[in-house]
């Protein structure tokens, strides 16, 4: 199987295939894809093992309930993907900073991963207002 | 099937298609925001082109429901535009970070880390935002081809054809 090890595919052939899998996925299980409301689950399972009654009131973890689902498996199912994915092809392991980044704003690992956690504060509180 | 057996099965194979086009990477996000590389835009329209037309096709055949999501202006473009200054700074969303972990892109992990605390913050606001932002401009859940009154298909050609012409102006300017 040369082309599984393969470095690259063509984004026009694995987005085509992305595709396929998203008609597969709805026509034999009704799923469409998503990824943010996992982090809200994510966030409620947090909360919950700090003030499990504060959670059971609020209105957002009313909406979006607190469970593990088929989305939080496909997200989680994503890093292993990912990882075999990178496995087969011998991909260099372990990129504290990226390189862009660095070619920008210096090779600091913690001025990136303070930059990484807020930016990511962000795009999820805006994910979510804009309903995914 | 077991539902959560085919959320990690679709995941896993989802994600080795990220991988494998390389769409996962902080470089290949920045680069489409910056407007120097459309790997990621190639990838994204690709699977838009390949789903709306197979998922319009299984609809007519009475074989699947839709999912449409409400359009909510003030939702949709405050949030919008909030996500992008984030998706700017951090440089991977949700899905790709956690495949740029499973790469061993690390720093995503600490992307993925403050995702969860703004989804925290999001549902301590959304009490707030349920009484104004997601107010403004509701139009309900709504598509292009109900609002112009026309056949689906009529849109879903539009929008390949554009998407084929957008294809071919990339690989001409080599981005």
């Amino acid at each position: 199987m040369d082309i599984l090890r393969k470095k690259t595919w063509s984004p026009y052939t694995a987005g085509a295939l992305a595709g396929l899998l998203l008609v597969l996925s709805v026509f034999l299980t009704g799923k469409y894809f998503g990824a943010s409301t996992t982090f809200v689950r994510a966030a409620g399972f947090v909360e919950q093992s700090v003030a499990p009654e504060r959670v059971a009131g609020m209105a957002y973890f009313l909406k979006e309930k607190v469970i593990v689902d088929w989305q939080f498996l496909f997200v989680v199912g994503v890093l292993f993907g990912a990882l075999a994915s990178a496995w087969l092809s011998k991909e260099k392991r372990a990129v504290a900073v990226p390189p862009m980044w660095e070619g920008r704003f210096g090779a600091s690992r913690v001025r990136r991963w303070t930059a990484a956690f807020l930016g990511g504060g962000v795009l999820m509180f805006g994910a979510r207002l804009a309903d995914g | 099937m077991n539902e959560l057996l085919t959320g990690a099965v679709t995941g896993i194979l989802f994600g080795f298609l990220m991988q494998k086009a390389q769409v996962i990477r902080y470089d290949r996000q920045l680069a489409a925001l910056r407007l120097q590389d459309m790997t990621i835009v190639k990838f994204m329209l690709s699977t838009i082109l390949v789903a709306m037309v197979g998922i319009y096709l299984l609809f007519d055949l009475g074989l699947i429901k839709l999912s449409v999501k409400p359009l909510i202006l003030g939702g949709n473009v405050l949030g919008g535009l909030i996500f992008g200054i984030g998706w700017g700074i951090v440089g991977y969303c949700p899905a790709t970070a956690m495949g740029a972990l499973g790469e061993g892109r690390y720093d995503s992990a600490f992307g993925l880390l403050g995702m969860i605390l703004g989804a925290g913050l999001y549902a301590e606001a959304y009490p707030l935002m349920k009484e104004t932002v997601l107010t403004w401009g509701d139009f309900g859940k709504i598509t292009l081809p109900s609002v112009l009154g026309i056949n689906h298909w009529i849109v879903i050609v539009i929008l390949a054809a554009a998407f084929i012409a957008l294809f071919r102006w990339f690989e001409k300017k080599g981005l």
